[in-house]
């Protein structure tokens, strides 16, 4: 962990770069999902523009985690708790989404579906 | 007491206690917020209507992202600055974190707020109209105030009251509405209970309501000790007879009755129902979620049944702002039936000259965007053009349509002002050009009507129990964070680490807040 004032003044720095990337990240998220002409995919929403939105805010959530959740620098116990409770979720969702035969109509991750 | 490690590692764990313990309640939160996202995935591969996509203002939220990046930003800044030892600078980003939480939930409320008041109704043949509803002039409340038209008003000429089911401030407001038109409520027939006779024409009160159903209840366990009590007699009777020996009790329990004169004399009346006569028959008023309506007879939520012609109850609007097809389209499209033909047959389309208009002009504006896109982006190999108008487009006429057709400019080129896209349509600001029209919908199409509120539709469920879960974590963990900036003086003076190494763990909470809000905001406001 930085801990002398010059190593905390030095991360004061990137502390505002990556608060400047967070904004910037979150103008792109409307700007994709707003302006006709930065649309991708087909015209209005879709499949495509879903991705991109989660892949944006995946990104701005691994920065705030990295960077001021000082996760860069942290103890691996951390890693086993926090990981292992996403990993656990994940489980979980796949347990629920394997059900065959019920009224929702998710087959699987293949991309090409009128989210 | 000593506290052990609260900055110093732990030699196993190699980290402070503190630490551990916050990335532990994290972690269980994951899971927490992780239950409603998959929630939210379900509900939206599951609706069985069109899904509100992109249905929320996106400056509000747009603004809450950048006040929540920020604020995550100066608490990382507060915590640097004690590590410097800087008090002033800690005491600076912290206030401007808190304010930011503040921020944050003052936008949440304005946004809870304007769907709260917002009123949407579905008629039975799956148009959405959404809107604000007139004053109903006959339907006066406790304050003197109209209420909203969209009550439900009968004739009534008798009242018959569930004596154990009764809703207290429900028999107030029949008898405040019943003396406000100048009738009498009283009872249809004699009525004795215990000591005392209650003749015909006694008036209607919740006191009188109260004594029957005490005595009911009393009548009701009495009648009940009494019986039980002879079954009791009958058994040990039947028992002792020689013919039954050695029998079991279920060859026996066919013949073992209990004989209604025996009792007749200990059986006390019971009153379940009450039945009230109106004089002269006189017009109430229900709020349409607290009853059934029927022609002749209709039911409250209490079982209260209400004798007297249904009367007419419209639902008023005075300002329609959206028009939404989309789920007469996906009805019609699941009949094969074609969209613009079902459409077309709706009672709104034949019955409101504004919305045959709004209908007229949005199709005219879908066909000028489809040759847009057609141009621009051309055709795929098979001919087909390779971006069309989206269903929201095509089918749905909201309220920024409607001022565009008013102010006579092309959909999308309508001019909003700033407070509107937080606030809604500014109504009166539109009212001189006739912007939003008024539309009576008479009762009998009425399939659902409410504000946006979670009981509207499982988007607008989901939406406001992820928010208000996060809000909860808002206000939590600015209340955290403003007990180190107001309380923290002391133990920055002893031991500024210590105040360093709580701010950081309060901060983390914080951090998590934001990584919530960073995919709750695409999720609900962007797709």
């Amino acid at each position: 962990m930085a801990d002398s004032p010059e190593q905390i003044k030095k991360s004061i720095k990137t502390y505002t770069f990556i608060g400047l990337v967070l904004f910037i990240f979150t103008g792109v998220t409307v700007a994709v999902a707003t302006v006709p002409a930065l649309d991708i995919g087909v015209h209005g929403f879709d499949h495509w523009d879903m991705i991109l939105g989660l892949l944006i805010a995946s990104f701005k959530a691994t920065l705030v985690g990295y960077i001021f959740m000082h996760l860069n620098h942290e103890k691996k116990a951390i890693y086993w708790i926090f990981f292992g409770a996403l990993v656990f979720f994940a489980f979980m969702i796949v347990l629920i989404m394997s059900a065959k035969s019920d009224p929702i109509h998710f087959n699987g991750f293949d991309l090409g579906l009128p989210f | 007491m000593e506290i052990p490690y609260i900055f110093t590692p732990r030699k196993d764990t190699g980290m402070c206690n503190s630490k551990i313990a916050i990335w532990l309640f994290l972690a269980s939160e994951v899971m927490l917020f992780g239950g409603f996202f998959s929630s939210y995935v379900y509900l939206r591969l599951g609706a069985d209507y069109p899904w509100p996509e992109r249905a929320l203002p996106v400056l509000p939220g747009l603004i809450n992202t950048f006040v929540l990046i920020f604020s995550s930003v100066t608490v990382v800044f507060a915590w640097a600055a004690l590590k410097l030892r800087k008090w002033g600078m800690f005491q600076l980003c912290m206030g401007i974190t808190i304010a930011c939480a503040a921020i944050f939930m003052g936008l949440k409320g304005i946004e809870y707020n304007v769907k709260w008041h917002h009123q949407a109704v579905r008629l039975t043949d799956y148009t959405i109209l959404e809107g604000h509803l007139d004053k109903d002039p006959k339907a006066i409340d406790a304050k003197g105030q109209p209420y909203e038209a969209d009550v439900i008003h009968v004739n009534a000429e008798k009242l018959t009251f569930s004596t154990v089911r009764f809703h207290k401030p429900w028999v107030e407001e029949i008898i405040r509405q019943a003396e406000a038109g100048k009738a009498t409520v009283a009872l249809a027939e004699e009525l004795s209970l215990q000591g005392q006779k209650l003749p015909a024409g006694t008036k209607l009160s919740v006191d009188l309501l109260e004594a029957i159903q005490k005595n009911h209840l009393k009548s009701r366990a009495n009648n009940a000790d009494v019986r039980t009590d002879a079954l009791r007699g009958e058994w040990v009777a039947a028992k002792a007879k020689a013919e039954n020996a050695g029998k079991q009790g279920w060859e026996m329990a066919p013949n073992i009755n209990i004989d209604p004169a025996k009792i007749a004399n200990s059986i006390m009346v019971e009153t379940p129902s009450v039945s009230f006569v109106v004089t002269p028959p006189t017009n109430l008023w229900f709020k349409h979620r607290d009853i059934k309506e029927g022609a002749d007879q209709s039911r409250l939520r209490d079982d209260t049944a209400i004798i007297g012609k249904l009367q007419d109850s419209p639902v008023a609007f005075h300002n329609l702002d959206a028009i939404d097809f989309r789920h007469v389209v996906m009805q019609a499209e699941k009949k094969g039936i074609d969209p613009v033909k079902a459409i077309e047959n709706t009672w709104l389309i034949k019955h409101s000259k504004e919305a045959k208009e709004a209908w007229e002009w949005n199709k005219a504006q879908t066909a000028r965007l489809e040759q847009e896109l057609l141009d621009k982006y051309g055709r795929d190999e098979n001919n087909q053009p390779k971006r069309v108008p989206t269903l929201t487009e095509r089918y749905r006429i909201g309220w920024k349509d409607f001022v565009a057709k008013a102010d006579g400019v092309d959909k999308g080129k309508e001019k909003i002002h700033t407070s509107e896209e937080f606030m809604g349509p500014n109504y009166e600001l539109r009212e001189p050009k006739h912007t939003f029209p008024h539309l009576h919908i008479p009762r009998e199409l009425v399939f659902l009507s409410g504000k946006f509120t979670p009981a509207w539709n499982t988007y607008y469920a989901i939406y406001f129990t992820m928010t208000f879960l996060h809000g909860l974590h808002v206000i939590g963990g600015a209340i955290v964070l403003g007990y180190y900036l107001f309380r923290g003086k002391k133990m920055y003076q002893s031991n500024p680490e210590w105040l360093a190494n709580r701010v950081e763990v309060g901060g983390l909470f914080w951090h998590f807040v934001d990584l919530v809000w960073i995919f709750l905001f695409p999720i609900l406001y962007l797709m």
